[in-house]
C-alpha cells in the first residue's frame, strides 16, 4: 500500500493520470506485471479500480445507472453486476437513494459512488486519489479498515492524499514528490527514520513545503484582525 | 463646466456602488452567461456575439427593404410613387412577427436563468443583504434586459427600414411618422413577448410545486415555441394576404401580432378608424396585462419558491422515462446486443431526455418541423381538396420527410452540446479510440428517436388514406432516404455524444448552415416529389433501390479514404478557436 504524498503542483494527478493510462508518458513506461500498460490498455485497466480526485459523475444519470454504465465497461455479467451493485449499495447506505439523479447526491455520497464503482469489479490495483474528500466519520473508518482488509488479500493500493494522518495510519510504503521529483521513498518507518522526525505531518513540511507555515499563519490572522 | 461633469460622474460612481445595482449586474450577467444548472455545459457566447446574433434577423430583413423600395429599383420596374402606409402594411406585419419571435426565442433559451434559484439563495441570502434588496434587484435586472433586448432586436428596423421606404420621398414629418410609428409598435410587441414570457415563467413557478415546474418546463417551452413558429411560418402567405388592406382579412387572422399591426396603423394617423383603434386597444391593454401579470407572478414565485428554497429538497435533474421498460428490453434484444454499444447508447438517449438543455434544442427543431408540416399542408389545401385522393398528393407524402429531417438535424446538433465534460473520463477510460462506437451509438439514436416513431406513423396513415400495400412504399423510401441522411450526418462524426466542447467555429461553418438548407430541399421536397412519382408508376421505386444503394457506397468509400487518424474517437477538438 502505497502513500503518495506532494504539495500542489508536484505531479501526483499527473501520475494518477498516467497510471491510469489516460495520459501516455513522455519518456519512460509504466509497467504492469513486467508488460507496458499501453500494449493492452483494456485488459489493465479490468484489472484497476480507479477513484478520482473529483467526484466528477454524469449528474443526470442514478447511481444505479452509473454503476450499470461502469458495470458493462468491465464486462461483468448481468447476474453479478446487479448483485454485487444491490450489496455495494447497501452497504455503503446508498441503497435507498439508487434510483436519484446523481446532480443531487451530496459530496460524499458521490464519492461512496465512486468507491462502489471501483471495487465492484474486484480489482487487483486501487488507485485512490483523495478518496475521502466529502466522506462522514463512519464512512472514513469503513473506509481505512476497507482498504486495509483489500491490502492483506495482496492487491495493491495507491494512495494519493493530503490526509497524513489517514496516509500514516494505512499506508505502508511512502513516496513523498516535490515539482515532479520523488525526494523519499521507502517504508513509512524507513522515511521516519530517515528524516528523524517522528509524525508524517513533520516529514512531509520538512520536505514537501518550502513556506513557514507558521509565519504564513500569523500573517493572515495580522490581515483579519487589522483595522479597517 | 468640469465640475459640473466631476460631480455627475461621482454620483453615478456612488450610485452604482450600492448593492442593489451590483446585485443588478450580476443578476442581468447570469441571465447572458447561463443559469449554472445541473450538468448543462452552458454556450457562454459573450454578451456581445449574443447582442450581433439577436439584431442580425433585423439587420438583414431590413437590407432586403431597400431593394423592394429603393427609389432606383422601383424606376427600373416602372413602378411609380407609392403610399408607404399602405404598400408596406405586409412588412410591418412581418417585423412585427420577427421581434416577437426574436424576442420571445431569447426569453425561452434564457427561461432557467430569469428567476433566483438556490445557487443564488445559498451565495447572497448569508451576505447581509435585505430579500427586499434581492427582490427588487432581479426585477430590476429583469426589466433592464427587456428593455436592452427590445432595442437590439430592432435596433436596425428603427433605422434603415424607414430610410429605405420613406427616404427617397422627400418629406421629414412623413419619415418622422413612419420611423416613430414602426419603432414604437415593434418595441412594444418585443417586450410583450418578453413580459409574456417572463409572466408565464414566473406564473408557474408561483403556483405549482418547483419539482413541477421542472418537470413541465420544458415542454410548455415546446408550446411556446410551436405557437411562436407558427405566425413566423405563415407571415409570407399572410404578407401576401395582407398586401390588399383588407380589414375582413386582419380579423380573420387573429392571435397578437395583428393587434400590433393595428397599432402601427394608429401611430400612422389611421386612429380615427374604429376598427384600428380597437385593434390598439387590445395591444394595449395585452401588453398592460403581461407587465402587471409578470411583476405579480414574480413576487409571488419571490416568496413561494426563492425565499423557501432551504424547505425543499435539492431535487435535481429528473430522471425521465422509467415508466416504460419495453421498448428499452426490445432494443437491448435486438440493435443493441454488443454491451458498450447499449450501454453508451442509454447514456445518450438518457442525457438527451432527461438534459433540458439538449431537449429544449431537439423540441425545438421537432416544433419546426411541426410547423413547415402544417404550413405545407395549409398551402395544398383547397375547397376540392381530398386527404384519401389518388395519387396522392406531395403535401402530404412529405410530411414525415419534414419531421424526420427536422428530427434528425436537431438531434445531430444536440450531439454537439456537452454535459458536464469533467465526468467524460469515464469513456476515456474505457471506450477504445480505435473503434467505431461513436457513429454507431451516433447512428442508433438518430435512427430510433427519429424512424422509431414517424415511420410505423407514416405506414399508419398512409394505410388508412391509401390501402397497406400502397403504404409500405413511401414508408419503405422514408427509411432508405433517412438512413442515407443519417450516414451523411455522422460522415466525419468521432465523438460520443455530449463529451466534447462545442466545436470550434470554422470559416466553412456558413456552408455548412447552406448545406442543411438544400439537405431540407432536397429530402423534404425533391424526394416526396419522387416518392408520388413512384406511386404513380409502381417501377419506378425500382429506381430508388440502385440509387440508395450506390449512396450508401459512396459514402462508405468517402469514410475509408480518410485518414486513420481522422476516424479515431476524440473528446476534444484540436483547434483552439472557439465561440
Amino acid at each position: 500500500m502505497l502513500g503518495y504524498l506532494g504539495p500542489n503542483g508536484s505531479g501526483k494527478s499527473t501520475t494518477v493520470k498516467m497510471l491510469t493510462g489516460l495520459l501516455q508518458p513522455t519518456r519512460g513506461q509504466v509497467l504492469f506485471e513486467g508488460r507496458d500498460i499501453q500494449s493492452d490498455l483494456v485488459s489493465y485497466r479490468k484489472r484497476l479500480g480507479y477513484v478520482p480526485e473529483a467526484a466528477n459523475l454524469y449528474p443526470l444519470l442514478t447511481g444505479q445507472e452509473y454503476l450499470e454504465m461502469v458495470g458493462t465497461f468491465r464486462a461483468m455479467s448481468l447476474a453479478q453486476m446487479k448483485s454485487k451493485i444491490s450489496s455495494l449499495l447497501e452497504l455503503f447506505s446508498l441503497f435507498a437513494h439508487r434510483h436519484v439523479s446523481l446532480g443531487s447526491y451530496s459530496k460524499g455520497m458521490r464519492q461512496r459512488i465512486l468507491l462502489i464503482a471501483a471495487l465492484m469489479d474486484n480489482p487487483d490495483v486501487l488507485i485512490l486519489d483523495e478518496p475521502l474528500s466529502g466522506l462522514d466519520v463512519t464512512s472514513v473508518l469503513i473506509f481505512k479498515n476497507l482498504i486495509q482488509a483489500f491490502s492483506a488479500l495482496g492487491k495493491g493500493v495507491f494512495y494519493c492524499s493530503h490526509i497524513l494522518e489517514v496516509v500514516e495510519k494505512v499506508c505502508s510504503q511512502l513516496l513523498i514528490l516535490r515539482s515532479g521529483h520523488v525526494i523519499a521513498y521507502g517504508s513509512t518507518e524507513d522515511v521516519r527514520r530517515r528524516i528523524g522526525q517522528s509524525s508524517l505531518e513533520r516529514i512531509f513540511l520538512e520536505l514537501g513545503e518550502d513556506a513557514d507555515v507558521v509565519k504564513v499563519a500569523n500573517e493572515i490572522v495580522d490581515v483579519v484582525v487589522a483595522p479597517s | 463646466m468640469n465640475s459640473w461633469k466631476q460631480s455627475l460622474a461621482v454620483r453615478w460612481m456612488v450610485f452604482s456602488q450600492r448593492p442593489v445595482m451590483h446585485l443588478s449586474r450580476l443578476f442581468a450577467g447570469r441571465m447572458f452567461h447561463g443559469s449554472g444548472e445541473l450538468g448543462a455545459d452552458d454556450l457562454d457566447l459573450g454578451m456581445g456575439v449574443v447582442l450581433i446574433f439577436l439584431a442580425m434577423p433585423g439587420v438583414l430583413v431590413s437590407l432586403l427593404m431597400f431593394e423592394k423600395y429603393g427609389s432606383l429599383i422601383r424606376f427600373l420596374r416602372g413602378d411609380g410613387t407609392f403610399d408607404p402606409f399602405t404598400a408596406t402594411i405586409p412588412d410591418e406585419y412581418f417585423f412585427i412577427v420577427l421581434s416577437m419571435v426574436v424576442s420571445c426565442a431569447t426569453a425561452l433559451w434564457r427561461w432557467n436563468s430569469i428567476f433566483l434559484d438556490r445557487r443564488d439563495y445559498v451565495s447572497l441570502v448569508p451576505l447581509p443583504v435585505s430579500l427586499a434588496k434581492i427582490f427588487l434587484a432581479n426585477l430590476f435586472a429583469i426589466f433592464a434586459l427587456a428593455a436592452l433586448l427590445t432595442v437590439v432586436v430592432n435596433a436596425a428596423s428603427f433605422v434603415l427600414f424607414p430610410i429605405a421606404v420613406v427616404g427617397s420621398q422627400g418629406s421629414f414629418s412623413k419619415l418622422f411618422r413612419f420611423a416613430f410609428g414602426h419603432a414604437l409598435s415593434v418595441s412594444l410587441s418585443s417586450a410583450f413577448c418578453l413580459l409574456a414570457i417572463f409572466a408565464l415563467s414566473g406564473t408557474l413557478l408561483a403556483c405549482l410545486p418547483y419539482r413541477i415546474v421542472r418537470k413541465v418546463s420544458v415542454y410548455v417551452r415546446f408550446a411556446v415555441a410551436f405557437c411562436l413558429l407558427a405566425p413566423l411560418a405563415t407571415s409570407f402567405t399572410v404578407s401576401s394576404i395582407l398586401s390588399g388592406g383588407s380589414k375582413l382579412l386582419f380579423q380573420r387572422l387573429g392571435g397578437m401580432p395583428p393587434w400590433f399591426l393595428g397599432l402601427t396603423e394608429t401611430l400612422w394617423g389611421n386612429g380615427n378608424d374604429i376598427f384600428f383603434a380597437s385593434l390598439t386597444r387590445r395591444a394595449a391593454f395585452s401588453l398592460g396585462l403581461a407587465l402587471l401579470i409578470s411583476v405579480i407572478s414574480y413576487a409571488v414565485s419571490f416568496r413561494r419558491a426563492f425565499v423557501r428554497i432551504p424547505e425543499f429538497a435539492d431535487v435535481g435533474p429528473l430522471p425521465r422515462g422509467r415508466r416504460f421498460p419495453l421498448p428499452a428490453m426490445l432494443l437491448n434484444a435486438t440493435i443493441l446486443r454488443a454491451a458498450k454499444l447499449r450501454t453508451c447508447y442509454h447514456f445518450v438517449s438518457r442525457t438527451l431526455l432527461r438534459s433540458e438543455a439538449h431537449l429544449q434544442i431537439v423540441l425545438a427543431f421537432t416544433a419546426l418541423g411541426l410547423v413547415v408540416a402544417a404550413q405545407t399542408i395549409n398551402s395544398a389545401y383547397h375547397p376540392g381538396f381530398f386527404f384519401a385522393a389518388w395519387p396522392p398528393s406531395v403535401a402530404l407524402l412529405s410530411i414525415p420527410f419534414i419531421l424526420t429531417y427536422c428530427l434528425l438535424v436537431g438531434i445531430r446538433l444536440a450531439f454537439e452540446v456537452p454535459s458536464d465534460l469533467s465526468a467524460n473520463w469515464i469513456f476515456k477510460l474505457w471506450i477504445e479510440r480505435d473503434g467505431e462506437h461513436a457513429r454507431q451509438i451516433a447512428r442508433r439514436v438518430l435512427l430510433t428517436f427519429s424512424l422509431g416513431w414517424i415511420a410505423p406513423l407514416c405506414l399508419l396513415y398512409s394505410a388508412l388514406l391509401w390501402g397497406w400495400l400502397t403504404a409500405l412504399l413511401p414508408t419503405g423510401i422514408l427509411i432508405a432516404c433517412s438512413m442515407v441522411l443519417v450516414e451523411v450526418l455522422l460522415v466525419r462524426f468521432r465523438k460520443i455524444p455530449f463529451t466534447c466542447p462545442y466545436p470550434a467555429f470554422q470559416s466553412n461553418s456558413p456552408l455548412v448552415l447552406l448545406a442543411y438548407l438544400v439537405g431540407f430541399g432536397i429530402f423534404a421536397v425533391y424526394i416526396p416529389r419522387i416518392a408520388r412519382w413512384a406511386l404513380e408508376t409502381r417501377l419506378g421505386a425500382v429506381g430508388f433501390i440502385p440509387v440508395i444503394l450506390l449512396s450508401l457506397a459512396g459514402l462508405r468509400q468517402f469514410r475509408k479514404q480518410m485518414l486513420d487518424m481522422d476516424k479515431q474517437l476524440i473528446f476534444e477538438e484540436d483547434s483552439a478557436s472557439r465561440f
